[in-house]
């Protein structure tokens, strides 16, 4: 079992909700990153989501979409990323690490993700339609869940689909949108996650556009745990001159505390 | 597989096309593919269609005998395939009045759309302004200024233009946001693509509403010059003019179909808009393709002279059209499509726009490879007055 199969049961058994944390690999720099992944586990960060900066992220909010140019600006790529995981890895074996971004990067650099013991837990890529697998792709490191995104507008059928080509997790988008908007209609998503739930015994995280505690504190309670995102990246962002994080980890200690009531 | 049956039912040409999308837009893909090959063979929605081509937008356009370039060049005959004749000046219309049927007949209120030079902007904001819908367009902010009289039309025509300065730019980045917008209102809007690119069945449709041009032009053939075409020739941003000039002639093997993209400041500086010159298969806006990018999968930034034709990634058909060698894909560059402008506008009395002008420029190296008796077409996918500044700027010269 991978780290991020360990951390899911270990969580189920204790009752625990997740708590997922979004960052951009290189955003400001990738020693900034390194830093704060450090940072996000020490604030009680569950599971890393590595964004993989690309040119063209069409899921994304303005937030993020300006960290994935400023890292792209320091031309971070798959390589650069991977390096950075092993540096990680050094004095964290067990914090489960999730690669997230776009086909045609992962797809290029599929050496990468299919090397051995390369410190990834997981790959979630947005674009990629749900009815295929990694596999299809020649992704097919077996130490590597494959996980996906269910949107509000996914039909029955289709998660029936999904949830079969999935491992790990099951991300439910909770919003019609791009990261870091908001608007969320609570009773839909909690109607959306039962659904997810009963044809599915994957785990269910709650994520887009999670910015306060209230928020996250509800989302939580109708799933397995959520991702925060664009918050973060605007607060690492907004602290990047001087390099102090220290804000991030207050704001990300606070969710950790809102959901765990 | 036969073009004919192309795309697959995953939406594919051979290994090009699919769906390359986030979730939330898969349902809304779905609705739009289901509710087309519900309607595309129904007779009212062809007779719509059809009508509004013919009484809308001036259909047939003619097939003018360039009896003087064909002088100038001594050898095959050179017809132009009017497309610059249409309402609103391009070929564009065509795919705009039958996508806009679709978006009525799906009851959407509100329309979006992605420009470059503004000609498939104006030509959807016109046709929502037919029907009162609601309408915005995403355009470059780089576009916005260097097509200033399409943003003024589009205004005129009650569209709110949205400029986007994300990444180069251009017409890349306004898909990216048009985009952007279609996953946060994916129930109430229609996004009206304005090429054969993005995801299926996008690419399909598209080409369909444009395979007009080549339909009729198989008529006007046989009856002008009593034949087939031997080489047909279109300019190549997303593809579309030239898909639907192609379409209805691929099966026929003897008509050479030629593609002609932008080089830009020329193939071997980089500097270009040539995927299917000089790029490798990728994916971007939710389609395999050819496409410009690096050795880490990042999408290289073009240049071009031609707002229209600035794209790093080409429609998925002609990536297959490519690969089974049933068409061949030149590029000029900018200084060669400044050249062909001032031609066609001296000998033909013809102001072509500067993505038009670019398959004009490519008949200094084809013309030489033809015969008298042999008969071209060009499709003269739109007229030029939206470039006037731009030529005037390149130029030197004041207005
Ligand atoms: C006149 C004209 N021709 C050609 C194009 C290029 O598009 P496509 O390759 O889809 O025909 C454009 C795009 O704006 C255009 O305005």
């Amino acid at each position: 079992m991978n780290n991020l199969g360990k951390v899911l049961n270990h969580k189920k058994l204790n009752d625990e909700k997740v708590l997922v944390a979004y960052l951009v690999a290189g955003d400001p720099d990738l020693e900034s990153s390194l830093d704060l992944m450090h940072l996000l586990v020490e604030a009680g960060v569950d599971i890393i989501e590595l964004g993989v900066p690309f040119t063209d992220p069409i899921a994304e909010g303005p937030v993020i979409q300006k960290a994935h140019d400023r890292a792209l600006k320091k031309n971070t790529d798959f390589k650069s990323i991977m390096n950075l995981v092993n540096k990680f890895r050094i004095s964290n074996p067990q914090t489960p690490i999730i690669l997230m971004g776009y086909i045609n990067t992962f797809v290029t650099n599929k050496k990468l993700i299919n090397m051995k013991d390369n410190g990834i837990d997981g790959v979630l890529v947005v674009d990629i339609p749900g009815e295929f697998n990694l596999a299809d792709y020649e992704i097919n490191n077996k130490k590597i869940d494959s996980i996906s995104l269910i949107s509000p507008t996914t039909s029955d059928d289709r998660i029936k689909t999904i949830v079969d080509q999935s491992s790990g997790f099951i991300y439910y988008v909770t919003l019609r949108g791009v990261t870091g908007s908001s608007h969320f209609d609570k009773s839909e998503i909690e109607f959306n996650i039962k659904k997810i739930k009963n044809l599915s015994n994957m785990p269910v995280m709650a994520g887009f556009g999670i910015k306060t505690t209230e928020d996250a504190a509800v989302l939580a309670s109708y799933s397995d745990g959520v991702v925060i995102g664009s918050s973060i990246v605007d607060l690492i962002d907004k602290n990047s001159d001087k390099k102090d994080f220290e804000s991030v980890k207050e704001y990300v200690t606070d969710i950790k505390e809102a959901i765990s009531q | 597989m036969k073009s004919k049956d192309l795309p697959d039912k995953f939406g594919f040409y051979g290994e090009y096309g699919g769906k390359f999308v986030p979730e939330t837009l898969m349902f809304a893909l779905a609705e739009l593919e289901e509710t087309y090959k519900s309607l595309r063979d129904n007779n009212e929605f062809q007779t719509e269609f059809y009508r509004d081509l013919s009484q809308f937008v001036g259909r047939p356009s003619p097939l003018y005998f360039a009896k003087r370039l064909t002088d100038h060049y001594g050898k095959a005959s050179i017809w132009l395939k009017r497309e610059d004749l249409n309402h609103t000046g391009a070929h564009k219309i065509n795919n705009t009045v039958g996508q806009i049927l679709l978006a009525k007949h799906m009851g959407k209120k509100r329309i979006i759309a992605e420009t470059g030079a503004g000609q498939h902007g104006v030509a959807t904001a016109t046709v929502a302004a037919r029907l009162g819908l609601e309408c915005h367009i995403y355009m470059g902010t780089e576009d916005v200024r260097r097509q200033s009289l399409n943003v003024y039309r589009m205004k005129l025509l009650g569209a709110e233009v949205h400029a986007v300065d994300s990444g180069s730019a251009t017409l890349k980045d306004a898909l990216n946001e048009a985009l952007r917008d279609w996953v946060t209102n994916i129930e109430s809007t229609y996004y009206i693509i304005g090429s054969v690119t993005g995801p299926h069945p996008y690419p399909m449709i598209v080409r369909d509403f444009n395979a007009v041009v080549g339909k009729e032009l198989i008529d006007q053939s046989k009856e002008l010059f009593g034949k087939m075409p031997d080489a047909i020739l279109a300019c190549v941003g997303g593809g579309s003019n030239a898909m639907g000039i192609f379409y209805p002639f691929i099966e026929y093997d003897e008509v050479r179909l030629i593609g002609v993209e932008a080089a830009g400041e020329g193939l071997k500086t980089g500097n270009h808009a040539a995927p299917l010159n000089d790029g490798t298969p990728g994916i971007l806006h939710g389609a395999k393709s050819y496409l410009m990018q690096d050795e880490s999968g990042q999408v290289k930034g073009t240049a071009s002279i031609s707002a229209g034709l600035d794209y790093p990634g080409v429609g998925p058909e002609h990536s297959w059209l490519k690969d089974q060698n049933r068409a061949q894909y030149a590029a000029v560059n900018d200084s060669q499509v400044v050249e062909a402008f001032h031609l066609v506008n001296k000998l033909e009395g013809i102001l072509p726009a500067l993505e038009t002008a670019h398959a004009f420029a490519y008949l200094e190296e084809f013309m030489p490879t033809t015969s008298q008796d042999e008969h071209i077409v060009i499709n003269v996918s739109g007229r030029g007055d939206k470039d006037i500044n731009t030529m005037a700027e390149v130029e030197g010269i004041d207005l």
